[in-house]
């Protein structure tokens, strides 16, 4: 295919065939993110159907497996099978999907997986050039690896919970304020992108060895890897990680969030030239100008009382004019955005951040591309399927064109 | 050193060998990104100079060797696998140099503010007439394109304008901020998979492109249930702790040591039964506040306290034992630092080890993923400038003269 005839609307995973036996949102994500960039993905659900059919949020709240938002959302672009694992035509069928397929993306259970013949092991022997991505909490061995998890117990598992609120928050009562996780499926989304990536990195590895390969990622490490920041900490200084709010692991100040006249405000100054605009926007206080706070060494020592006249001022100041102070000073000062009002910023439509879609009948907005290709747009081709969509037109024809 | 290799047989192949990326990043999100490239094989060559060292003069420092280049653990975590060369981009001949460098390179990445490439002419724009087929991946707190291009924001910012902030935090207060920098690593994930999606099309078609990264889109990405309850049911979001939405219990709660914690997720009847057999309260099934899920999650407070009271008697570690095998999830809430002794983890390799000549052997977190037919490759963190004279003279093609005269002209300082 020459350059001069290629489509745009194309992805750049178009022939890129995936076949997906995910459940929740770590696998279907994954298998999300290649099709959302052109790949054929197909969607294989149990007669029971993916458990984020019963999640929703559902229109006005009333609980439809056809209509559950997070499923309409983590399903987008992708063909739907419906299989009984547990009867032979089922598996049958499974391997007639794989058999044609570059990759299979799973996050069911291992000992499941083996039960229906379906482990890497044997999907490696049966199919050489698979690429076959396993996904599950710890790995597929090792002391932890039987344990039941989900999200939160694996997202506890971490360091990530423990660190949260973190810098440039922290907790300010170590009872009141345990350890937290955010009401969102933040620990399954960020394992289902690192699944994508390494898939994507062993189908481009396929292309030097010519054969398959068992991606296989321990969702905790997946995360655990992503604070990278903090490891380095722990690992040059040996220090344990403090969650009261705490230079040590703050680092140089101020570099706040702070509670401002009408919302929250991060304020980063941390330099000596970012302290003097700081202080100029502040109208230079007097005690501003206290030898407590005269150097970056000493406003990190003394932040707890820097942190308190800081406030003083910061709660005399709307938010909107605290982000206006930021722009003309130059310094990364930035106001809470609820979801609401980032949806309507001018900002959100020039660049199609939301994108629409229609659940139940009802419009909605979801989240579009979390990056955007300019030679091959994102785009959606077709909404989620129902259960068991496509099952007698791709079981018996192949890939619908 | 190398993971996943057999010790008789021919090391794997690298799946990125063959790819050179040109790395002009800073802070986390690109250095990031380009770390894991650089791990599965990718030649990355980072531009650093004394007048625009990366992260090289932030801490923390191996100890006793504060301030010195080649000690921060920050820049040498970041930066492993990296080839370094310093280029003054504040001279013209040194922007030219970077300009041919990205004539010969696949990939080149950035995370400067909005328009600093283009004054130094080294934007898209100008690097694709030279090299039609580059891919370029810019990362920006707000992207390279839209109304607030140019505004500026660190991972705080960026957590805070996401909406993530709206869904983070304990009941009825204030929005928090999530922990690890996450916008950082997550939209340098987000930069990693784009850029092997677009060689991959390369490798197809021949075609280049510009990818436009916005760390707060990034984010956005892990609260898809509230954009879509806000947007079709005008449900506003709200901040619940540690609570779910639909499932009860579902907590962190406080064990028997002081700083230990217990994360405990109960998602139908039946752990739930298990859940109260187990922790000897066999009254509470038929209690009518617990006795389904709707009267749990109408007593909830009721709930949280009969369960944290349970919890604050126990050890976590001995907690998560009992729970696990009555079939409960559940387990430790763990420290960063714990992590890199973690069993799990280091059953796995999920800790390397890598010798630096300056620092020594430092730990940290490994690529998260096993291979069983690719290879991956952990070498140190380069010295400041340590690959100018190779790069320049070697791939450029820069003869010795020429590269003497730079030299001494500053430019490569």
């Amino acid at each position: 295919m020459s350059v001069t005839n290629q489509p745009t609307s194309q992805g750049p995973l178009t022939g890129v065939t995936v076949v997906e036996l995910g459940d929740g949102t770590s696998a279907p994500y994954a298998a999300k993110l290649f099709g959302d960039l052109g790949a054929e993905v197909i969607k294989v659900e149990g007669p029971a159907g993916d458990s984020s059919r019963k999640r929703g949020p559902f229109p006005d709240g009333r609980p439809d497996p056809e209509a559950s938002g997070l499923f309409m959302y983590l399903n987008v672009n992708k063909f739907g099978v419906m299989l009984d694992l547990d009867t032979k035509p089922g598996v049958a069928d499974m391997h007639k999907l794989l058999s044609r397929a570059d990759v299979f993306m799973t996050n069911l259970p291992v000992k499941r997986l083996v039960a229906v013949g379906l482990d890497a092991k044997t999907l490696r022997a049966q199919y050489p050039k698979l690429v076959v991505t396993t996904i599950s909490p710890f790995g597929v061995d090792g002391p932890w690896a039987d344990r039941l998890s989900d999200e939160l117990v694996t997202f506890a598992s971490t360091g990530l919970a423990y660190s949260t609120p973190g810098m440039p928050d922290a907790s300010e009562d170590l009872v009141k304020e345990p350890p937290l996780h955010p009401a969102c499926f933040a620990g399954e989304t960020i394992s289902g992108l690192v699944a994508a990536e390494a898939t994507m990195a062993a189908l481009l590895g396929s292309g030097h060895t010519g054969e398959g390969c068992h991606v296989e990622l321990s969702q905790q490490a997946a995360m655990a890897a992503m604070q990278i920041r903090d490891a380095t900490s722990a690992s040059y200084t040996g220090a344990p990680y403090n969650r009261l709010i705490n230079p040590i692991t703050i680092g140089r100040m101020p570099n706040f969030y702070l509670p401002c006249k009408d919302g929250y405000v991060t304020i980063a100054a941390p330099m000596e030239n970012h302290w003097e605009r700081l202080k100029d926007g502040m109208g230079r206080p007097a005690w501003a100008e206290s030898e407590l706070y005269s150097t970056e060494q000493a406003r990190t020592a003394n932040w707890i009382s820097l942190r308190v006249r800081l406030m003083e001022w910061t709660m005399t100041v709307t938010s909107d004019e605290m982000h206006a102070f930021g722009e003309t000073s130059q310094l990364p000062i930035f106001p809470f955005y609820s979801i609401r009002k980032l949806a309507g910023t001018q900002h959100s439509k020039d660049r199609g951040t939301f994108a629409d879609l229609t659940i139940g009948g009802k419009p909605a907005k979801m989240p579009a591309a979390p990056f955007q290709m300019r030679g091959t747009p994102w785009s959606i081709r077709r909404p989620a399927p129902r259960l068991g969509e496509h099952s007698a037109v791709i079981l018996k024809d192949g890939i619908a064109a | 050193m190398s993971q996943g290799q057999g010790k008789q047989s021919q090391p794997r192949p690298l799946p990125l060998a063959g790819i050179r990326v040109l790395d002009l990043g800073q802070f986390i999100a690109i250095p990031f990104c380009s770390l894991w490239l650089a791990w599965l094989g990718a030649e990355v060559i980072v531009i650093e100079s004394r007048r625009r060292m990366t992260s090289r003069t932030a801490p923390p420092f191996a100890e006793g060797r504060e301030k010195e280049p080649n000690a921060s653990g920050y820049f040498n975590q970041l930066y492993s696998s990296k080839k370094s060369v310093t280029v003054d981009m504040t001279t013209a001949e040194g922007r030219d140099l970077v300009r041919r460098l990205a004539g010969v390179c696949d990939v080149m990445v950035d995370n400067f503010s909005t328009g600093v490439l283009e004054k130094l002419g080294l934007g898209y724009e100008q690097i694709a007439a030279l090299n039609p087929s580059i891919i370029m991946l810019s990362n920006g707190a707000f992207g390279r394109a839209g109304a607030m291009r140019n505004s500026r924001g660190l991972h705080s910012a960026v957590n805070l304008f996401s909406g993530v902030a709206e869904v983070t935090g304990y009941a009825d207060s204030h929005p928090r901020i999530l922990g690890g920098c996450i916008p950082d690593p997550l939209s340098g994930t987000y930069s990693g998979f784009a850029i092997m999606a677009a060689i991959y099309h390369r490798q197809k078609t021949g075609q280049g492109q510009f990818i436009d990264v916005a760390m707060h889109e990034a984010m956005l990405s892990l609260i898809p249930e509230a954009v879509i309850d806000l947007t079709m049911n005008d449900v506003e979001p709200t901040r619940i702790g540690n609570r779910d939405r639909v499932n009860a219990p579902h907590g962190i709660y406080q064990g028997r040591e002081d700083g230990t914690w217990l994360a405990v997720s109960v998602n139908d009847e039946t752990e739930w039964a298990a859940f109260c057999n187990a922790t000897r309260h066999p009254d509470w099934p038929s209690d009518p506040r617990f006795a389904t899920l709707d009267a749990r999650q109408k007593n909830v407070d009721a709930l949280d306290l009969a369960i944290g009271a349970w919890v604050r008697g126990q050890n976590v570690s001995e907690a998560t034992d009992l729970l696990q095998s009555a079939g409960v999830p559940s387990g430790p809430v763990l420290r960063l630092d714990e992590m890199l002794d973690h069993e799990q983890l280091l059953a796995r390799d999920g800790v390397v080890t890598i010798d630096h000549p300056v620092v020594g052997p430092r730990r940290q977190m490994a690529l998260p993923w096993r291979m069983d037919s690719l290879g991956i490759e952990y070498k140190s963190a380069p010295l400041l400038g340590e690959h100018t004279h190779e790069i320049l003279t070697g791939l450029l093609g820069v003869t010795e003269p020429d590269y003497a005269r730079l030299e001494a002209g500053g430019v490569l300082s």
